[in-house]
């Protein structure tokens, strides 16, 4: 048989940029736009990115523009948002003071490159959480990142319901919003073929031991070390925001904390780059609903799960959606090592010890 | 049929086929036997793997149910709706946590040792 594992159909295709060239230049109303580079970056299981250098022709944008081009991936999962939602959240999150990359011009026409597609301007740096962990500086910018980071995800919280150019994504019940996490990860586990009691219980266990609800804000939804970009040890952009969501703000604190998301680097609670007290005051130094370290616990246990349900639901296109790829398989194996994290954590508080 | 779950037979499968489409055509011709050996021993590996998880799922199943008339489906959806019996709850954490322990050792055992648990 012939191998189609592990390659993933691509959209744009190099060799014919004309179609994309002239939409640009319609888009950013120019006389002339060549493309110079188009690279398809690594990562991103969810959607594809690509590197475009675009030497623009007349118009505003004049010049030589190095920008990323996202697609829709040919699956997405259940609860990510389609490009164009995306986009409104970038803009939304652009307009509110948020460093994130600049929104330039979004493509719904299935025609110009086979799926529709948004273009941002290109941010320096690394996203990779391995090499942003292991970084022999550490020490020394991760404290000052991670207030950043903090402060960075309060001006993402300042951006509440209702909204005008959010009024897509649903709203929870004002005081249902750790109850919504919980409804969607068990509608998760309902459409996977595999059984996991063990996330079931820490599911049962988040909806016995809900926090007081907090007003409902933006939700980034995937803000961790691994989304956002450092160059320099500096925070140069916030990336991914395909799981916005209206939610508990806490939720994006939790997700940030959670273990799984430390890449090693466990006694660096704040997503191995700093301490949870770091990332709180940059946090608390913008909010106007300030937090403490001891309402993070609940939403670590809650994000430990939310992860262990998309690697439940990854895997399942590997296993029921026709995807062969090692890749998707290898993140289907990954559910039982954030239920271990959560059981532990829950043994901890029931023993009225710190989590780790 | 589709299986349910992703184990160490799916995975293996999917990387044995890759091993052999992708990869040992492209081997120099005197390093193709040992490539062969390789997905033969992945093949060998692939049969004796999974035993382990089950035998610690019906250990827990049995614990909880009449002898075996229990399953993971019915007990996540017993552990959703709050029936199982009281006196069955208690232990239920550490029991769960005994089973994933059993599935790290399969699915990932550096993940265990991170968390101070040897093989």
């Amino acid at each position: 048989m012939t191998m189609a594992a592990n390659t993933r159909s691509r959209t744009l295709d190099p060799a014919n940029l004309d179609p994309l060239q002239r939409w640009f230049a319609r888009a950013v109303e120019a006389d002339r736009v060549e493309i110079t580079r188009a690279d398809l970056l690594s990562g991103g299981a969810v959607q594809e990115n690509w590197r475009i250098d675009a030497s623009i022709h007349g118009g505003p944008r004049a010049g030589t523009n190095a920008l990323v081009l996202r697609t829709d991936a040919v699956a997405r999962l259940p609860m990510s948002l389609d490009r164009p939602r995306e986009f409104a959240c970038i803009k939304a999150a652009h307009g509110a003071g948020v460093l994130v990359a600049e929104p330039i011009a979004e493509c719904a026409d299935k025609a110009v490159i086979g799926a529709p597609f948004t273009v941002q301007r290109l941010l320096s740096g690394t996203a990779q959480g391995r090499r942003i962990t292991r970084d022999p500086k550490l020490g020394e910018f991760g404290p000052a990142l991670a207030r950043e980071i903090g402060a960075q995800l309060a001006r993402i919280h300042t951006i509440r319901p209702p909204h005008e150019a959010l009024a897509f994504l649903p709203l929870p019940e004002p005081d249902a919003a750790a109850a919504a996490a919980v409804a969607e990860m068990r509608s998760a586990l309902d459409k996977a073929t595999e059984p996991r009691p063990a996330l079931e219980y820490v599911l049962s266990w988040l909806l016995a031991h809900k926090p007081a609800p907090r007003p409902v804000s933006l939700v980034h939804g995937d803000f961790r070390t691994g989304n956002y970009l450092v160059d320099g040890g500096r925070l140069t952009g916030i990336l991914d925001w395909e799981f916005c969501h209206w939610g508990d703000p806490r939720e994006d604190l939790g997700w940030f904390c959670a273990r799984c998301w430390r890449f090693g680097n466990d006694a660096l609670a704040a997503g191995g780059i700093a301490t949870r007290a770091d990332l709180l005051d940059g946090y608390n130094a913008v909010s106007d609903a300030p937090v403490t370290e001891n309402e993070l616990a609940f939403w670590e246990i809650l994000g430990a799960a939310r992860w262990a349900a998309i690697a439940l639901l990854q895997g399942q296109r590997f296993l029921t959606g026709g995807e062969r790829s090692l890749e998707l398989a290898l993140t289907g194996l990954m559910p039982a090592e954030m239920e271990f994290d959560a059981l532990e954590a829950i043994a901890a508080l029931e023993a009225g010890r710190p989590i780790a | 049929m589709t299986a349910r779950r992703i184990d160490a037979d799916a995975l293996l499968d999917l990387a044995t086929e890759m091993l052999r489409a992708d990869v040992l055509p492209a081997l120099p011709p005197e390093q193709r036997y040992a490539g062969a050996m390789i997905a033969n021993a992945l093949e060998v590996a692939r049969r004796a793997l999974a035993e382990e998880v089950e035998a610690a799922e019906w250990a827990l199943l049995d614990s909880l149910y009449e002898e075996g008339e229990g399953s993971t489906t019915q007990l996540a959806r017993d552990i959703r709706s709050g029936t199982l019996p009281e006196g069955k709850v208690r232990h239920l954490a550490n029991d769960l946590r005994t089973l994933l322990i059993a599935e790290l050792r399969v699915r990932n055992s550096r993940f265990l040792a991170s968390r101070g648990i040897g093989g």
